[in-house]
């Protein structure tokens, strides 16, 4: 009898030691290759997004992390990345975005990134797409959910303005509050109450299980977009400067956008615009507001962050394609409004490096296609760019001020100009 | 407090076979702790309607319960001495109008219907089949105390497998030896863990992982000629999670009873190697199709021969699977997709019988080897897949027709 119970559970046992001792021992992973690195700074997935090891690996060998969302699979040849590969920039770009991933995502995947970036500098590209009433979606949230960069935050929160904020809003997401320990722990900080030590301990378990994870199950193949950028900087003369850049990206922009007179790329506009699709979109944006709404505050956790870790950074705010505003109705005036109050945010608490393109929507050539940055949008961010991240270094003033994380900001207009 | 999701997460399998420790020693020193065992399902009922999104649920699942107990009960009291047929039909009607409520009133109303809870319709097979058989006389009272437990048998509450109650009471009184008992927490474990493989794992690879990826291509291709394969990659990704899902979890709650002494029938039997749909339906989702077979299909097919309503013996098979699936259809719930799924099966099975038929007279002419049966088996496959594209309601819900 007793040899048929160690026959049925025996491997059990076994098994279940085995992964409890691979999970909560204290492994260290080796260095990733170069490639593997290189591959996971266009890769723009969740597994790179919401993971650690690739991100801070690059971070730590001086890669700059470039925020933003969906222009940056814009992958043409005058791409930040394609840029500064093929003209050996000092800098080498890690792409943090992806589409759908909005403030609260960015401020939360970039948990474990924090502290390396520390006196240092970094790129954002702010989308005002982002700003809507409702603010971050909740299934794309979900989608580059990082429990890892969670309790990497929450292990840290404090009882500030920020920190409950962040806890509050965590809580509104459904791929957090299914997580119970996490949940609680949100529920604590919401509360503005110090993480008791069982729950801390508990927490700090769940860390090291969640690094193990990530270092054991994160693998960097080659992607699509590393083929894609090979074959953009192929395209790139040997030497340029931004005059001859900005001319060749509109020769490449007029070759590439010869089906439509939106100066939008043709191949999207035959597979999201062509068929009939395009009539549907007449007047479908008259409504679209992005003034108001919770992105604004979810924005300013960001602000503190950078603020906390003295990074320098440089904002980019885009256009939109100026005749695809006007054909689906889009408000340019409340539009202007909406940037005027994100940069009254940006540089009311110090942030004075914004590049302000929102007037350049009518550019030729500027957009790749409906909101998206491309071709001579792109060698006009390098213009601005590639010079803030040559320089040396300069100090930073910053002066948080709470009142960004208030409704009354929140529902704020800001008259534009 | 959150409600718990039965088998939603590997945390409800450690509370509770902790909760079931007692009754494992129990069992293995050769008793039944009924009290415990009924203390436990009384806990974890309650606690999977708590929260303030369900605890009407749980109200709605009490006063079912006392409904169906009321209608046995004084169906088998009357049945003692009567069998009036009005009076048998007037019982199952009642005993199924709360799920009949259920399943209505989305079409008629924009909330849910207030009667509604998880797992109504695995209790209404159960008590509809408590009614058949004290009409037939292969029961002739049942306790009103074993009439619950069998009801609210915690591993299968929320989803089946759907036990049959002379089946289970057998089980129940009786304990196993502790050798075989030995032996069928040997085969818990293995249901358990296989579960695990195909719930979390597979299910999750193919539902959570791969569903949206298929899903978002047939939308980007929605109105092109290319629609095709994505639409492909979609009906065989989604077949295959709703069999992995769901034999993931049929095999968790056979395994739980199996660790509370209780053989529960098993669910599914590789479906995807069934060689027709007849074979298909005797291997996919056993429990309910057996169900069906018996109290819906065998009785229409008896009350169409009683009472001459159809004389074509092929005719009244016929119609008795038209009926048998359209049920089934409707059962799922009453939208379209549903019930034309339902219809798709009874055509299958009707074309299906043709061959065989044909297949019987011709035996000599038609080729039989390994190679006509795995034809045989891929058209089978590809046949249910396509029932199961429609059954997601994905070409429906997203006007893609």
């Amino acid at each position: 009898m007793k040899r048929r119970v160690w026959q049925i559970f025996g491997p059990l046992l076994i098994a279940a030691g085995l992964t409890l001792a691979l999970f909560l021992a204290p492994l260290s992973f080796k260095r990733m290759s170069p490639a593997a690195v290189r591959s996971a700074s266009v890769a723009m997935s969740p597994t790179v997004l919401a993971g650690a090891r690739a991100k801070n690996q690059a971070l730590a060998q001086g890669a700059v992390p470039f925020f933003g969302s969906s222009e940056l699979s814009r992958l043409d040849p005058f791409h930040p990345s394609a840029l500064a590969a093929r003209y050996h920039r000092n800098y080498r770009p890690f792409l943090i975005g992806a589409p759908g991933t909005q403030s609260l995502t960015q401020f939360i995947n970039a948990q474990t990134m924090l502290p390396k970036l520390r006196h240092k500098k970094a790129v954002f590209i702010v989308s005002m797409q982002w700003f809507t009433r409702r603010g971050v979606m909740r299934q794309a949230f979900d989608y580059f959910y990082s429990p890892l960069e969670t309790v990497t935050w929450v292990l840290k929160a404090k009882d500030t303005v920020a920190d409950r904020y962040a806890a509050r809003r965590l809580l509104c997401m459904r791929a957090v509050r299914k997580d119970r320990l996490i949940k609680s722990a949100l529920l604590q900080v919401a509360a503005g109450q110090k993480l008791d030590r069982p729950m801390r301990l508990l927490l700090e378990a769940r860390l090291t299980v969640l690094h193990n994870e990530d270092g054991l199950f994160s693998h960097f193949t080659v992607n699509p977009h590393e083929r894609e950028l090979a074959r953009s900087i192929r395209q790139l003369p040997a030497a340029a400067t931004n005059q001859q850049l900005d001319a060749l990206a509109a020769k490449v922009g007029a070759a590439h956008t010869t089906n439509n007179d939106f100066g939008i790329d043709d191949r999207f506009f035959s597979s999201r615009l062509g068929e009939g699709r395009l009539a549907k979109m007449r007047g479908k944006q008259r409504s679209f507001d992005y003034r108001f709404g919770p992105e604004y505050s979810d924005f300013e956790l960001l602000l503190a962050a950078f603020a906390k870790y003295d990074i320098d950074v440089q904002f980019v705010i885009p256009p939109i394609n100026a005749k695809w505003a006007s054909y689906t109705g889009l408000s340019q005036a409340k539009l202007h409004q909406a940037v005027e109050k994100l940069r009254v945010q940006l540089q009311g608490q110090g942030f004075n490096r914004v590049l302000d393109l929102s007037r350049d929507g009518n550019r030729p050539y500027f957009m790749q296609d409906t909101i998206h940055i491309g071709w001579r949008g792109w060698v006009r961010v390098d213009r601005t760019v590639a010079p803030f991240l040559a320089a040396k270094r300069q100090p930073v003033q910053y002066h948080l001020n709470s009142q960004f994380f208030t409704k009354s900001w929140r529902d704020a207009v800001v008259s534009g100009k | 407090m959150s409600p718990l999701a039965p088998y939603a997460d590997p945390q409800y399998f450690a509370i509770l076979l902790i909760a079931l420790i007692p009754v494992v020693v129990g069992l293995w020193h050769g008793h039944r702790l009924r009290l415990w065992e009924s203390g436990v399902a009384l806990v974890f009922i309650t606690w999977m309607f708590a929260g303030p999104h369900k605890w009407h649920e749980g109200v709605a699942l009490v006063a079912y319960v006392i409904w169906q107990l009321a209608l046995t009960q004084g169906f088998a009291r009357y049945r003692r001495n009567h069998n009036a047929t009005w009076v048998f039909v007037l019982a199952v009607c009642l005993s199924i109008a709360p799920l009949a409520a259920v399943k209505l009133t989305p079409v008629v109303a924009l909330h849910p219907s207030l009667l509604g809870f998880m797992g109504i319709s695995y209790l209404t097979f159960k008590s509809v089949q408590v009614l058949m058989e004290l009409r037939d006389g292969t029961m002739k009272a049942v306790a009103p105390i074993a009439f619950l437990r069998f009801l609210l048998f915690l591993p299968t509450i929320s989803s089946g497998p759907i036990d049959r109650f002379r089946r289970f009471q057998k089980d129940y009184d009786a304990v196993p030896e502790r050798g075989a008992y030995l032996e069928m927490l040997g085969r818990a474990l293995h249901h358990i863990l296989l579960g695990f493989l195909y719930k979390y794992i597979l299910g999750y690879a193919f539902g959570t992982v791969m569903l949206p990826q298929v899903a978002q291509a047939a939308m980007a291709a929605h109105g092109t000629s290319a629609l095709i394969w994505p639409l492909l990659g979609y009906m065989y990704t989604y077949s295959m999670y709703l069999f992995f899902d769901f034999a993931g979890y049929s095999l968790f709650a056979v395994g739980i009873s199996l660790v509370m002494g209780i053989q529960t029938p098993e669910n599914f039997n590789k479906p995807f190697a069934a060689k027709n749909i007849k074979d298909f339906w005797n291997r996919w989702h056993m429990t309910l199709s057996f169900w069906f077979r018996d109290f819906i299909f065998m009785r229409v097919t008896f009350f169409i021969m009683k009472h001459k309503l159809v004389k074509n013996r092929i005719r009244v098979s016929q119609v008795a699977y038209l009926i048998n699936f359209l049920i089934m259809g409707f059962w799922h719930g009453v939208t379209v997709y549903y019930i034309v799924y339902g219809l798709f099966h009874a055509v299958a099975i009707i074309i299906n019988d043709y061959w065989l038929r044909f297949k019987k007279k011709h035996r000599q002419s038609l080729p039989h080897n390994r190679w006509t049966q795995a034809l045989a088996v891929f058209i089978t496959f590809n046949v249910v897949c396509f029932s199961f594209l429609i059954f997601s309601g994905f070409l429906f819900l997203n006007r893609l027709l």
